[in-house]
């Protein structure tokens, strides 16, 4: 609630494929969550740096060891080199919010940091040992919660978080969300890729292609539903550039998430009490990277209007919604609530 | 506009309490293994004085299922104020932390689980079934560890279905003081070639929830009892010992198996939720000797020299585990 000139608030979302941040000083930024480091001295000499952070480190790949620290928007379990990849991720964003991290006028740093709704104890506990020291106070909160809270969307709304590594679902009741109130699904973007990437391979066997290019292909192209027009891609056939269609492929996919969101929807709407359920209904929200594949949200209104009837939009920005609500979390929270949290 | 100024308040209060809990538990965490560090040396007199003290500092070591210990001074004394009591319960009925050089143990029993057998497991495009491959490397490490100071048990010698709760029973029944299961994996996409090795825990990797519930196939829970089962053995003794052995013999794979497999990826250690593994009662770890789905790897494991060389960097990972852990015992009784 209140905001010295000495401390500032960030809110961060860290994702599997791409992370934000929104600073109270104005300041937003995107990156990719990829982090790598220089294999040999050659490379360093090349790349001039001890270590690179997003779509630096992923035009460097070849000369780097590249990291994707987060899976199911939470660190992996069991790999220091992971866990020191979210330590430069999360000192990259700072650094790109133009916020201190050193010397005399180091501002201190409070943090809100999403997490997936239904993310272990555990895995909470070693995500806030990684950011100790580079954030003078965290706090973690579940990323669809963190959605609601930005939009102000605190009663009767169900916000459904999907990024590459989750989708998060929230149902808001005016209340602090319980455990039953929230669901994890690990069917989003990264499910979407994999699928896509064996459809392809299935019908053009000799295609080349990597995970890469799937995931820019999907980002252009991705739809579900019918489609608007073909969607070619390039790719080197037995050594030569070729155009091949996946506008099916491309569907297929895309479709592959819409049973279990649909499923998980309507379970979650079902514990909503029976008076408020037709409101929730007509209060999704559609927020993460995931929700910008065209005509999501026309298909689960669809299936929304099989349980009765109801409504689903996406929000204004989905890539920041998570880091704004986090932002809005870390403003609203009392300088004693941050004074009980310092690390 | 003031309804929802008043539900903001009340959803902040609901956050900061959640994150207090959270960071009682890294504190409790950091203190715990401090004083943990510090007791060891004291320990270390009362073991040598005999077995009246072994059996008490047992006592203390909980199973997974154990009714809550009660609250030591340390957790007490950082018990933050205001903390429901539901949360305070929680986190004091976790085990203390153990300290292994604060008991004399050594490895008397070592049980080798080859994975599958009957049903085949994962299949290489050529036929190559996980279940020859398994047997044929737990018997070759049986002879390697023939001459070893302990006993060594398989779980089967023949291509026979074994479900995994017998396997389970079967160690804890023979008091094995070391559980090893060897297991193929399939990996997409298949120009993969990695060696892993899991040992008891949560995870969140979704390829490691798929492999588990490969693994785990017709033991009559669903991954989500496991979830939740595996919130609570968490800070279960036995699993930093399983860490420790993990690392081991994943190490002495990768370093054995470079030279004739370069392309080969070093995974390392991880945590997932295998039945072998929860069930155990000894350290207990899971390897992922190959990928079967790599047909160049797979045309590896097909040759008796790379199972013969899979076999013996298992046999190394296994007597460096033991000799480390005997000379931690000494360095403790000293």
């Amino acid at each position: 609630m209140e905001e010295v000139n000495d401390t500032l608030c960030v809110g961060i979302d860290l994702g599997t494929s791409r992370s934000s941040i929104s600073a109270s000083n104005g300041e937003r930024h995107v990156v990719d969550s990829y982090v790598g480091w220089p294999i040999d001295m050659v490379a360093r000499k090349l790349v001039k740096k001890s270590v690179l952070v997003g779509r630096d480190a992923l035009d460097n790949r070849p000369m780097l060891d590249l990291r994707r620290p987060l899976e199911r928007g939470i660190m992996k379990d069991g790999s220091e080199k992971d866990q020191e990849a979210v330590q430069e991720l999360v000192r990259h964003l700072i650094s790109l919010a133009g916020i201190k991290q050193k010397g005399k006028n180091k501002p201190k740093v409070r943090a809100v940091v999403g997490v997936p709704a239904e993310a272990f104890r555990v895995s909470r506990q070693n995500l806030r040992s990684t950011i100790e020291g580079i954030a003078d106070s965290v706090m973690m909160v579940s990323e669809p919660f963190a959605v609601a809270y930005g939009l102000e969307a605190l009663l009767h709304a169900l916000v459904i978080d999907i990024g590459a590594g989750t989708a998060d679902f929230c149902v808001m009741q005016g209340r602090y969300p319980t455990e039953e109130d929230q669901k994890t699904l690990p069917n989003a973007g990264d499910s979407i890729d994999e699928q896509l990437m064996k459809l392809i391979r299935e019908r053009h066997p000799d295609a080349q292609f990597s995970i890469h290019m799937i995931r820019e292909w999907k980002e252009k192209h991705s739809f579900v539903g019918e489609p608007k027009g073909r969607v070619m891609v390039a790719v080197p056939i037995k050594g030569k550039a070729t155009e091949i269609d996946v506008t099916q492929e491309m569907r297929s996919a895309c479709e592959s998430i819409l049973p279990p969101v649909c499923e998980t929807l309507t379970s979650l709407l079902m514990k909503v009490e029976p008076e408020y359920q037709d409101k929730v209904r007509n209060n999704v929200i559609l927020a993460g990277g995931t929700s910008l594949i065209a005509g999501l949200p026309a298909a689960v209104t669809k299936a929304l209007n099989e349980l009765g009837g109801g409504r689903a939009t996406v929000v204004n920005d989905p890539v920041f919604a998570g880091s704004d609500g986090s932002l809005a979390i870390a403003r609203d929270a009392s300088a004693s609530d941050w004074d009980r949290l310092s690390l | 506009m003031a309804g929802i100024d008043e539900t903001k308040v009340q959803l902040l209060r609901g956050i900061v309490q959640d994150n207090i809990n959270g960071l009682r538990d890294v504190r409790v965490t950091r203190i715990k293994r401090r004083k943990a560090r510090k007791r060891s040396w004291l320990w270390a007199g009362w073991i040598a004085a005999g077995m009246t003290s072994l059996m008490v500092t047992l006592s203390v070591v909980p199973k997974a299922d154990a009714p809550a210990v009660s609250a030591t001074p340390v957790q007490q004394k950082t018990a933050v104020a205001n903390v429901d009591p539901a949360a305070q319960a929680e986190t004091l009925s976790h085990p203390r932390p153990f300290d292994r050089g604060t008991i004399p143990l050594s490895i008397k029993t070592v049980v080798i689980d080859a994975g599958h057998g009957g049903e085949p497991g994962a299949t290489s495009e050529s036929g190559l079934t996980e279940k020859e491959i398994t047997l044929d490397v737990a018997l070759r490490l049986r002879r390697l560890l023939k001459n070893a100071p302990f006993k060594v048990l398989l779980t089967r010698e023949t291509d026979r279905s074994m479900s995994l709760d017998k396997r389970v029973s079967f160690a804890n029944e023979n008091k094995a003081d070391l559980f090893l299961s060897i297991h193929v994996n399939w990996m997409e996409p298949h120009s993969i070639r990695a060696l892993e090795t899991y040992y008891v825990g949560p995870t969140d990797d979704p390829a490691t929830l798929k492999l588990a519930s490969r693994e785990n196939k017709d033991s009559g829970y669903s991954l989500s009892d496991y979830k939740k089962i595996l919130e609570k053995i968490y800070v279960d003794v036995r699993r930093d010992e399983s860490r420790t052995l993990a690392y081991t013999i994943q190490n002495q794979l990768f370093r054995s198996l470079k030279a004739s497999n370069p392309a080969l990826e070093n995974r390392g250690i991880r945590t997932a939720p295998f039945v072998v593994l929860i069930g155990t009662q000894m350290p207990a770890i899971l390897v992922e000797i190959a990928c079967l789905s790599n047909e160049d790897e797979a045309k590896l494991l097909t040759t008796e020299d790379y199972r013969e060389n899979i076999a013996l960097a298992l046999a190394k990972g296994i007597r460096s585990y033991a000799k480390a852990l005997k000379v931690a015992d000494r360095k403790a009784v000293n």
